[in-house]
This record gives structure tokens, sequence and C-alpha cells, in this order.
């Protein structure tokens, strides 16, 4: 006979379990959408890049004296009334040039000031709903192949807690489904061989690739 | 009928569960890694070498995107090395051709010298960390036109793909048990609106 307190942890790990999936339902579903689709770019019907729309112009930049880049960037990003994350080319600049991206999920523009004109050429790319979607999959600010890029917006901040919590919340509700299961013991044996068969697949790739000639 | 779904729902819903939960706890950690982690720049466990008598496959200077890849094969295999061939970058003036080689615990770059028939050889041995992320983000929509070129990288890109089915699968089912369950409906109910609402909430603010 179970006594009270494990019960109790029974109830509220169950609980835990859809509670959590419930709250994260709709983010889950972004997540796991937009990832198929970041797999699949041959598919024509989510291609957004083919459907952008461009548009350039030019703009005098008011004279500034000598600031950091990113304070120039911040600078050139106000007067244009630009907000996003900043994202820099990974070469170096040249003395007399700034050129940046400012980023959003479904608008980017980027800027190529010239610092000795006092001009500024900006590309503005907006992009689909599905163009949208795939861009908040990756949006963190940072970059893997860019050692340079940094978060640099509060927005981007507050969607990376979103990104980390649903991270969170599966994790839980992976642990929970765990504990669900062993609690239930006629189950344990083909869970067993189902939970055994994930664990070896997943290891080869995350382990046995590596030693693979 | 009506119980037999139920408890058929319920089955499926653990066993699959259960399987898929490996992949699951591997794309939701590789998160914090891919959202946190500083990229390295320098390699410490990198080693090089230099091979000579490469034999290199006729026409691969020559040839573009799917082909120049699967010659390129041809030379990493004779290296002893395997996994997905990325972009290839091409120095005609040198006769020169840098093959990046990556897979899950390795990234290699070959540098080739198609008429002297040498290459050189860096390979970085990534981190545990290093393989999840790439994981994560294996195949990816990035060279499309040569993406998928080692069979593993397919392989993978099936399961990450059955792996969104069986959280759709999983989801749905989740909902179909959740309301069988009268007494958990408005607390449930509440619970999934407000993460609906926060979404939105926050998805607008950041695109708009």
């Amino acid at each position: 006979m179970p006594s009270l307190r494990s019960q109790s942890l029974e109830l509220w790990n169950r609980k835990l379990h859809y509670y959590l999936g419930l709250y994260f339902l709709f983010f889950l579903w972004l997540f796991s959408i937009t990832g198929l689709l970041l797999n699949h770019p041959q598919w024509r019907f989510t291609n957004y890049w083919q459907h952008r729309k461009e548009t350039q112009f030019e703009t005098p930049l008011q004279p500034r004296g000598p600031l950091s880049e990113m304070d120039r960037a911040r600078e050139i990003m106000r007067e244009l009334g630009l907000a996003g994350e900043i994202d820099w080319p990974a070469q170096k600049q040249p003395q007399d040039r700034l050129d940046f991206a400012v980023n959003r999920p479904g608008l980017l523009h980027r800027v190529s000031a010239d610092l000795i004109q006092n001009r500024a050429r900006i590309s503005r790319i907006e992009v689909n709903a599905w163009g949208v979607m795939n861009m908040l999959h990756t949006f963190s600010g940072t970059r893997v192949t860019n050692p340079a890029a940094s978060r640099d917006w509060t927005l981007t901040t507050f969607w990376v807690i979103s990104m980390d919590a649903v991270a969170a919340g599966l994790l839980l509700m992976v642990f929970s489904s765990y504990y669900m299961w062993y609690r239930l013991k006629p189950k344990r044996r083909m869970g067993l061989i189902a939970l055994t068969a994930g664990v070896v697949i997943c290891a080869f790739f995350a382990v046995g690739l590596g030693w693979l000639r | 009928m009506f119980k037999s779904l139920y408890v058929w729902t319920r089955d499926l819903h653990l066993y699959i569960g259960l399987f898929v939960s490996p992949f699951l706890l591997t794309f939701a950690v590789s998160v914090f890694f891919l959202n946190h982690a500083r990229p390295r720049v320098s390699a410490p466990s990198s080693t090089s070498a230099e091979v000579r008598s490469v034999r290199v496959p006729a026409g691969i200077e020559a040839a573009q995107g799917l082909e120049r890849v699967q010659l390129a094969g041809e030379v990493i295999s004779q290296l002893g090395l395997s996994g997905e061939i990325n972009f290839i970058r091409a120095v005609p003036k040198e006769s020169r051709l840098v093959i990046p080689v990556v897979k899950p615990g390795v990234e290699a770059v070959v540098d080739l010298h198609v008429k002297e028939g040498t290459a050189k050889v860096s390979v970085r041995k990534t981190t545990f960390w290093e393989s999840l992320s790439y994981l994560h983000r294996s195949p990816g929509p990035h060279n499309a036109a040569i993406c998928g070129n080692w069979v593993w990288t397919r392989a993978w890109q099936w399961l990450a793909d059955a792996t969104v089915y069986l959280v759709m699968f999983l989801s749905l089912s989740g909902i179909y048990l959740w309301a069988m369950l009268r007494a958990e409906r408005t607390v449930g109910f509440i619970l999934m609106i407000t993460g609906a609402l926060t979404l939105a909430g926050i998805a607008y603010a950041v695109i708009a």
C-alpha cells in the first residue's frame, strides 16, 4: 500500500506533466513545426526567402564625433528609427565605413554607412509569415559561426528566456513521465524496451558517429 | 469501444513518449548551449597533418554542387575521414579546394592541393555539448543543394522529422487524455490559454 506521501508525489507529478504540457503546447507546436521547415528548405510552399520584399534607400546621417562601433551603430539606428538585434559582419570593419544588420523576426535591415560622407545605404527586407516563424526558431542573438555575435536587444533576451523555459519545461515533462512510468509496474517491461530503443539510437548519433570511420 | 480507445491512446502515449524522450532531451538540452554558450574561437584539441600522394579524382575542380561533393567524398575517405561535407571553397589561382567535413564529435578541414596531390588535414574533436548542438541544427536550412550528402545525416534528418511527428501525436493524445479528466479541465484550459497568450504576447513584441 503506497504511503500518503508517495500518493501525493504521484498526483503532483502527474499534474505537473499535463499542466506543463498544456502551458507550453503552442510553444512546442511552433518549435516543432519550424524545426521541420528548417530541415526541409526544398519545400516550395515555405520558401519565404524567394518571396521576400526588398527595398533600398539612402539617407544622410548626422556627423558624429569618435564613438565605438556599437555606440555609432546605436546612434544610426536611433536616427533611422530602427529596432532589433544588431548583427555584425564576421570581417573587421574598415575605418571609414560601418556595416551591420538590424534583425528581428520578419524584418531585416542591412545598413552600410559611409562615415566620411555621412550617408547610409539601407536595404530593408521583409519576409512572409513562414519566414517570421522560421526566424523565431533561431532568434537568439548568438551564432555558432560568428564569435563576435552577442545579444544586444532586450526583446531578444525575453525571447531567449522563453526558449529556455520551453526547454526546461520539456526536460521536466520527460522526467515526470519517467516517474509515472516507473510507478506503473505492468508497463515497465514494454516501457523499458521503448526507452532502450530510443536511448540506443540517440546515443549512436550523439556519441557513436564520432568513432565511426 | 470508448474505453478501448482511451486505453490504447494512453498506452501509445506512454510507449511513444518513452521512445522519443532521448531525442527530446537532446533537443531540449542543446537549446541552452545554442542560446548561451560562446562559440569557441580556438581549438585546443586540434591536430593537423600533411598527407602526400592523395589520389585526386579527375574533374574535381571543374565539378559543381553535389558532383563536386561526391568527388570530394572519395578524397576524404582516402584520408580516413567520414562525415557531412559542407560548402567547398575553391581557390582556383592556387589550385586548392578547402573541404570542411563535420559529424558529431569531429570537425575536420581538408586543404587539398589538387595539382600536387597533397592535403593538409586539420581535425578538431568537439565536446559532447557541441555534438548535441550539431545534431540540433542538423541538417538545417543551409546549402540545400548539397545537404545530406552523408548517409547518417539523412538518417538523422529522418529521425528529427519523426520526432516532430511523434511530438504532434504526443501533444494531441495528451490533450485527449487531459480532456478525459473532468476535474482538471478548468485549470488545464486556463493554463493552455495563458500559454497561448504568453507566446502571442512575446512573439508580437519581438516581431512588431
